[in-house]
């Protein structure tokens, strides 16, 4: 039976889906970049939006049945802006409020409250402008720091782009031992010793391809296999081919000697400053 | 030395303080709106993925909106003395955008950590002489004495010298409470009367708080008399409106 599918015996676990990552360059990525696929899009974020139920079984207090404790998260909503602003796990949620039991459900749609703020990340030596929700303020507290919020922050809670290619900066500049602070090695040194924990989590190609959207990826990929084998044009390769066959056959203008022949292109000829000949 | 004494113990309490409460980052922080689903999603097997979400599980009810809640105050570690706030090393409870927006974004001030707390920590041997800072209230002290105009309220019709203590009582009756008259220095020249020609005119007194700071009082004076009908008619915000000196010399400084 097995035999007689397309996927052969893969299809003995029910039919697989392709993904993004099993097509064209995708399945060129390297595991690195699919690890840091699985924690932004893939791994479950921190319940922001709901408070989720403690403990494996509940008992009901009417029936006294036991069930188990299963916590289904809201879906939220990916829009632009949050790439563009630090919203601290917050997301828009799209849904209905109902009153009555016998009323009609209304949409509704719950935005994050957004404020322009300045956040600070002592790594880059930078200030950042950027919109963030009060809780992006509470968690840098909590955290001792946009540093360390983000480096302790996995991708599936910061959400947007922006935080990830912060992060990615950061990340790449403990690598490189703090450059920013060149002027001030003591502080330097000092930050080294606080931050360079972070950097047991990753590998340096892990680092290399963290922080990358999919396009991104693709076209560092791209650039990569490009670098590698580099496309030459049929023109060079038939001319080298054709260099080769009349070396073979033993041509003396092919082995060097050609080099020291006179040009004979007759516009070196030409020189309108000469006497006339005749 | 008992100043600092002091001073020390309250930052080593604050220490102790410090290292029993629990990592804060391991706790959960919740400042948005929390939502629960009206009715629940129905039971799936297990180890299988969730059911499919039909309408019904899109209807939410409003758990906690925690943007309206008052937000617990924050602890921070100042760099350096502000004025108003705390010394150097002195761990500070304080309204969380205040702290954010004014110490820690402009770098007066720290996260609270064990490692900042004992950085910033002034060192025995370093004296904060030149601070000059008898506490950290005192500048606000002066700058709320600075900037504003007492008026010295004065017989219209006993003869007078001003003494310290009519500035205390001036004083006092605006709210401010100086303990000794000693505080008090009063310009050298001596200010008589009563006089008409010297109504509502200023001259500066100096009061010295904690025996450190000196704060430059305005002070105007302003002729009372006992009965009603001899009493100066009454001046709209006199305060607003600009004096002459009694005292020649003694022009306002350029600040």
């Amino acid at each position: 039976m097995a035999s007689a599918t397309k996927q052969g015996a893969a299809m003995l676990r029910g039919f697989v889906r392709k993904t993004r990552f099993d097509t064209g360059l995708g399945a060129e990525l390297p595991p690195a970049y699919r690890k840091f696929w699985k924690e932004w899009k893939e791994q479950q974020p921190a319940a922001v939006h709901y408070v989720p139920k403690e403990g494996m079984f509940e008992r009901k207090e009417e029936t006294g049945e036991v069930h188990p404790v299963q916590n289904v998260p809201l879906p939220l909503k990916s829009v632009d802006e949050e790439n563009y602003g630090l919203w601290g796990g917050e997301a828009i949620i799209q849904g209905f409020t109902k009153k009555k039991l016998m009323s009609h459900r209304v949409p509704r749609f719950w935005v994050p409250t957004l404020k322009r703020s300045v956040v600070r990340s002592e790594i880059l030596d930078e200030f950042f402008s950027v919109t963030v929700t009060e809780r992006t303020i509470r968690l840098i507290f909590e955290y001792r720091g946009l540093d360390h919020y983000l480096l302790m922050s996995p991708a599936c809670d910061l959400r947007s782009v922006l935080a990830l290619k912060i992060k990615r900066r950061i990340l790449q500049d403990i690598v490189k031992g703090i450059p920013a602070w060149q002027i001030n090695p003591e502080k330097q040194k000092e930050l080294m010793k606080e931050y360079r924990k972070y950097l047991d989590q990753y590998t340096a190609e892990e680092i290399d391809w963290y922080g990358l959207t999919w396009m991104e990826a693709i076209n560092k990929r791209r650039n990569e296999i490009n670098a590698e084998n580099p496309t030459v044009p049929h023109k060079i390769i038939f001319r080298q081919k054709l260099i080769e066959q009349l070396r073979e056959a033993g041509i003396k203008e092919v082995t060097g000697e050609m080099e020291d022949t006179k040009d004979t292109s007759w516009l070196k000829r030409l020189n309108p400053f000469a006497k006339k000949e005749f | 030395m008992l100043k600092t004494l002091i001073f020390s113990k309250s930052i080593s309490s604050k220490f102790t303080q410090l290292l029993n409460v629990n990592n804060a980052a391991l706790q959960q922080v919740r400042t948005t709106f929390v939502l629960k689903r009206l009715y629940p999603v129905e039971l799936h097997k297990k180890n299988e993925k969730p059911r499919k979400l039909r309408g019904k599980h899109y209807n939410y009810v409003m758990v906690e909106d925690s943007n309206t809640k008052k937000q617990p105050d924050v602890e921070v570690v100042l760099k350096q003395f502000v004025s108003g706030i705390g010394r150097k090393g002195e761990v500070v409870k304080l309204r969380p955008n205040y702290a954010y927006n004014h110490l820690l974004l402009t770098g007066l001030a720290d996260y609270v950590t064990p490692e900042n707390v004992e950085k910033y920590k002034p060192k025995l041997g370093e004296d904060n002489e030149e601070e000059n800072h008898s506490s950290q209230f005192a500048q606000r002290t002066v700058n709320m004495l600075q900037n504003r105009v007492f008026a010295i309220v004065m017989n219209k019709e006993q003869p007078w010298v001003v003494e310290p203590w009519h500035i205390r009582a001036s004083l006092r009756k605006c709210g401010y409470y100086i303990k000794s008259d000693s505080s008090i220095e009063l310009p050298n020249e001596k200010i008589t009367g009563p006089d008409m020609m010297k109504q509502n005119k200023e001259f500066y007194v100096t009061v010295t708080i904690n025996g450190l700071e000196k704060a430059r009082v305005k002070c105007r004076i302003h002729h009372w008399s006992t009965d009603p009908s001899d009493r100066l008619p009454y001046v709209y915000e006199h305060w607003l409106q600009s004096a002459e000196p009694i005292i020649p010399e003694d022009t306002p400084r350029a600040e």
